[in-house]
């Protein structure tokens, strides 16, 4: 499918294309066909009189025959005729059941999530009750008052079911509450009815179709239970329950295949509810996390071109590294794109660039952590001296974690909510320093000591959620340095904390550097905490490294518009009148780069050529630079007095 | 963990008493279609015996206070005796009837979450592999075949053809352990395998959102190996959902064990409560409503319970 296609095409054409792909779908969508046909027309279908007994003795507990297709039953009544005749009570059932939980359940939960507040609160409790306990059941209360027939089962487990649909709306209509435009028709003044009914319910429609597939094969399956036990369709009628509990009683005696003609139409039909519940899901797009498990596999990676950075001091070499993601219909996204970079010991590299330009992922992918299903196709990585380019997952766990580092931003979501704070600390020393369990712990305790985490030993036994993100961070680090790497890679360590806090945790990454002689890649959006840490910097954008300088070249002559761009966004290099700069535009995403140079369109120096030529790094005094024009531009920034 | 325990049980009188009120209003809802009377009058029921049995009933009272001294009974352990023969008191039937009923659902559920979780890991180990999509398959499958159906499925495989397990009938467990376990193996299974298939599949989707969070990629990042991100950083968080779905299974199965019981000739609840619909015998649906809302309460606090364990959050005390 080309990308052409794909973007002309209505939302409700693409739904039908990937549905009618999806063979599961397909064979869902035949069978409710063929059902509807011997719903509508079942004469059509069927080959005998689904009542007419015949009970000459050969005729009973036939097994299949050219006159009985599927053989007969103990009334030597046509067991084909029957399951056909037996899709209308099917779909009968689901109709009854259905309107009863849908018109029940939906202007409940609409009602309930719109109101909110104490009605809300009231109606949820009184729906988890009934929510808890079984539909049968309930079923059954409803069956000993009306008498047992199906029509009563049904509205029964319609009563019964309409729990879920209550929930379901209110929890779509409680989000839609808060969306802007719900806000504007509510301020034009249009009535509460007009927004449920115009604009809440469009919203609520899909996740309520998906809900209603999945929901029929239940009123099935429970509708069949319900005439199994003789409470719910009446016994000569040709429902599947029916059939079935006419089938226990003598299929000890007269054979399983007895049981196989209803059983059957039964559960194909249940099967089918749920694969176009799954296909519709599927097909509305909606269905992130199932494909998301599988491992990428390991693939050859092209070599790098360029060589590496000589010296016995240089821990991380990375030469021309490009990562892909497979996009949609079979397009590959270049997340990036001939990355190259040094880093020395007790050295700090500063990485910076806006979200989205790279960053992160050029430290992932170096250490062999690219997130599938993404992965490097072409470059070649140094790890102090080895080329770990193509390292098994086994050969990473014993570099990971012993020496290398790793602090991340979010620092409260990268620990593991489940496990006590010491535990986590204590696994890369139990994992690389070979220590045992108390000498494990009792080093927890120092290293928090050492990031000055009050109180360590009693901290040791907390749980992350009682952490506060300034201390989460300090465990982070803690974990990052126990077992002394040789290098400390920080992703925007300091990005979610509070100024003073910041502080704090930089001064101690740089105390322990010069303790040790690591070596540290510093990763942020905050040329702030560049100009404080930094020795050299690697400025990137849309997946490339756009300038590469010593932090003073940066800030006072910087080569590449992006450097200056983003020197501009400082508050430090403003003179504090107006309003403070912003890079206009948005880093483009990494289907849609353009085809020359990847910023022309934000640039304020850029040329047709920059549009239509894709500039290499190019040495520009003792700098690298990849911007064609970086030889005829003055940079110099406006303040300069960083 | 104790005071949390302790508010979680508190937690569950709002349900009970909830279910109670139901049970209340079926009777309520049968008299007032005059069909209890006529069912203890029998067929030549005179308007003198009907008038009789109402005043008896207390029909004629305000609702609130014939509520309170029917749960004031209620609160006392007695929940009246049959509507067909005042001789047999409801909780007596129960007391027989409950321990099939119970020992079944338990069962199943033992054989569902173990199978279910153990596949759902696997699922887990080599996503997209062949016994992945090979579980995938069956377990789609499973979901949609109802317990009765798999129940003489096997019936008639294990018991009548092979001769491994008696096909009908309940040892109980007082008088043989061995017997016993034999008699509820096979129902078991069959309301047990679609529970298999409910775990599996909801353990491997929260599996697969563990395994791609931010705290699984922090402890790659240390070195921790595969089986230590599975079974150690991936699996408690995955449980947490895994736990709502299992508490879903059990209420379900309480329901669903009916239809197997009657496959299997076991005299348990189902069959108690089929009767009692048939013979519109209100006072032992009500008990047994009333019991069936006791074992849900119970299996509702078991789930908050080991969500206590599972999630330090909702603990309350350290």
């Amino acid at each position: 499918m080309s990308a052409a296609s794909s973007t002309s095409e209505t939302p409700r054409r693409r739904f039908w294309r990937r549905l009618l792909r999806n063979p599961l779908g397909v064979f869902a969508l035949l069978w409710f066909a063929m059902m509807a046909v011997a719903w509508l027309w079942p004469e059509l279908l069927a080959s005998h009189d689904p009542f007419k007994q015949d009970v000459t003795l050969q005729r009973l507990y036939e097994g299949p025959s050219g006159d009985h297709w599927l053989g007969t039953d103990g009334f030597g009544r046509d067991f084909f005729s029957r399951v056909i005749f037996g899709a209308g009570h099917a779909f009968r059932a689901i109709l009854i059941a259905m309107t009863i939980a849908v018109g029940i359940g939906v202007p409940l939960g609409l009602f309930s999530g719109w109101r909110g507040g104490r009605t809300d609160r009231a109606i949820m409790w009184v729906n988890d009750v009934f929510f808890s306990l079984p539909i049968i059941l309930l079923a059954m209360a409803v069956i000993i008052v009306l008498s047992p027939s199906q029509t009563n089962a049904m509205i029964g487990v319609g009563i019964a079911m309409s729990t879920r649909f209550t929930r379901l709306t209110r929890a779509v209509t409680l989000g839609e509450k808060e969306e802007l435009y719900v806000d504007a028709a509510r301020i034009t003044g249009l009535s509460t009815t007009t927004i449920l009914t115009r604009y809440i319910s469009p919203n609520l429609l899909p996740s309520l179709i998906i809900q209603a597939a999945l929901m029929s094969g239940a009123i099935i399956l429970i509708g069949a239970t319900l005439s199994f036990l003789g409470i719910g369709a009446s016994l000569d009628d040709p429902d599947w329950g029916v059939m079935l509990s006419r089938s226990r009683v003598v299929f000890r005696q007269e054979g399983v295949w007895q049981i196989i003609p209803p059983g059957l139409a039964l559960v194909v039909t249940v099967l089918s509810f749920n694969l176009l519940g799954d296909a519709i899901r599927d097909a509305m797009g909606r269905d992130a996390s199932n494909n998301s498990l599988t491992v990428t596999k390991r693939t050859a990676v092209a070599p790098a071109t360029a060589a590496h950075a000589e010296g016995d001091d240089v821990v991380l070499s990375v030469r021309d590294m490009d990562v892909e993601f497979p996009g949609q219909g079979g397009q590959v996204s270049q997340i990036l794109q001939g990355v190259s970079l040094d880093v020395r010991a007790g050295e700090t590299l500063g990485v910076v660039g806006e979200s989205g330009s790279g960053k992160s992922m050029t430290m992932l992918s170096a250490l062999g952590l690219t997130p599938a299903p993404g992965r490097m196709t072409r470059g070649n990585v140094r790890f102090d001296g080895r080329d770990v380019t193509s390292l098994t997952e086994k050969e990473w766990q014993r570099i990971r974690g012993k020496d290398v580092g790793v602090i991340f931003q979010e620092p409260i979501a990268v620990l593991n909510p489940a496990i006590r704070v010491g535990r986590q600390i204590m696994e890369p020393l139990m994992i690389h320093m070979g220590m045992n369990k108390a000498d494990a712990r009792a080093r927890a305790g120092e290293l928090l000591a050492e990031v000055r985490v009050p109180d360590p030993i009693r901290r040791l036994d907390q749980y992350p959620h009682e952490f506060s993100g300034g201390m989460a961070q300090r465990v982070g680090i803690a974990m990052a340095l126990a077992c002394e790497p040789k290098l400390l890679i920080a992703d925007e360590p300091s990005t979610a904390l509070d100024v003073t806090v910041q502080g704090q945790i930089l001064d101690l990454m740089a105390e322990v550097q010069q303790r040790r002689n690591m070596a540290i890649i510093l990763i942020t959006h905050d040329l702030g905490v560049i100009a404080e840490a930094a020795d050299r910097v690697l400025v990137m954008y849309g997946g490339q490294v756009v300038e590469t300088a010593t932090a003073g070249d940066v800030f006072y002559r910087p080569r590449h518009p992006y450097s200056r761009a983003l020197l501009d966004t400082m508050p430090q290099s403003h003179d504090g009148h107006g309003e403070l700069p912003v890079i206009r535009g948005m880093v483009p995403s990494a289907t849609a780069w353009p085809a020359g140079c990847r910023f022309a369109p934000r640039c304020a120096f850029a040329t047709d050529e920059c549009a239509d030529m894709a500039p290499e790094l190019e040495v520009a005094e003792g700098t690298l630079v990849r911007c064609v024009r970086h030889h005829e531009i003055q940079l110099v920034p406006s303040g300069g007095n960083v | 963990m104790v005071k949390y325990v302790g508010l979680r049980i508190l937690a569950t009188i709002p349900l009970l008493f909830a279910v109670a009120l139901i049970s209340f209003l079926i009777a309520v809802a049968m008299e007032a279609s005059g069909s209890i009377a006529g069912q203890v009058c029998g067929d030549g029921a005179t308007p003198e015996c009907i008038a009789a049995v109402e005043e008896e009933l207390g029909v004629n009272d305000p609702l609130p206070s014939r509520f309170a001294s029917w749960f004031g009974d209620v609160l006392r352990g007695d929940i009246g005796a049959s509507l067909l023969d005042s001789n047999v008191s409801v909780s007596g039937i129960i007391g027989d009837r409950i321990w099939p009923s119970l020992s079944i659902v338990s069962f199943s559920l033992v054989f569902g979450v173990t199978l279910g979780m153990a596949m759902g890991v696997v699922a887990a180990i080599r996503p997209g592999g062949l016994l992945d999509r090979t579980m995938s398959v069956i377990a789609g499958a499973t979901v949609a075949a109802p317990g009765f159906i798999i129940g003489m499925l096997l019936s008639w495989g294990i018991a009548v053809e092979l001769g491994w397990l008696n096909p009908v009938g309940y040892v109980p467990l007082g008088e043989s352990f061995t017997g016993w376990l034999k008699s509820i193996t096979l129902p078991g299974i069959a309301l047990g395998l679609p529970t298999v298939a409910i775990v599996q599949r909801q353990l491997r989707s929260s599996m697969a959102n563990a395994l791609q969070s931010r705290y699984v990629l922090a402890a790659r990042a240390r070195g921790v190996s595969r089986p230590a991100l599975i079974g150690r950083h991936a699996l408690p968080n995955a449980m947490v959902p895994t736990v709502t779905v299992i508490g879903f299974r059990a209420a379900a199965a309480i329901g669903l064990t009916t239809a197997v019981e009657i496959v299997f000739g076991i005299r348990g609840m189902g069959e108690m409560l089929v009767t009692s619909i048939v013979q519109r015998n209100v006072t032992v649906l009500q008990g047994g409503m009333l019991v069936v809302g006791v074992v849900v309460a119970g299996v509702n606090l078991a789930v908050d319970i080991s969500y206590g364990f599972l999630n330090p959050k909702v603990r309350l005390d350290k």
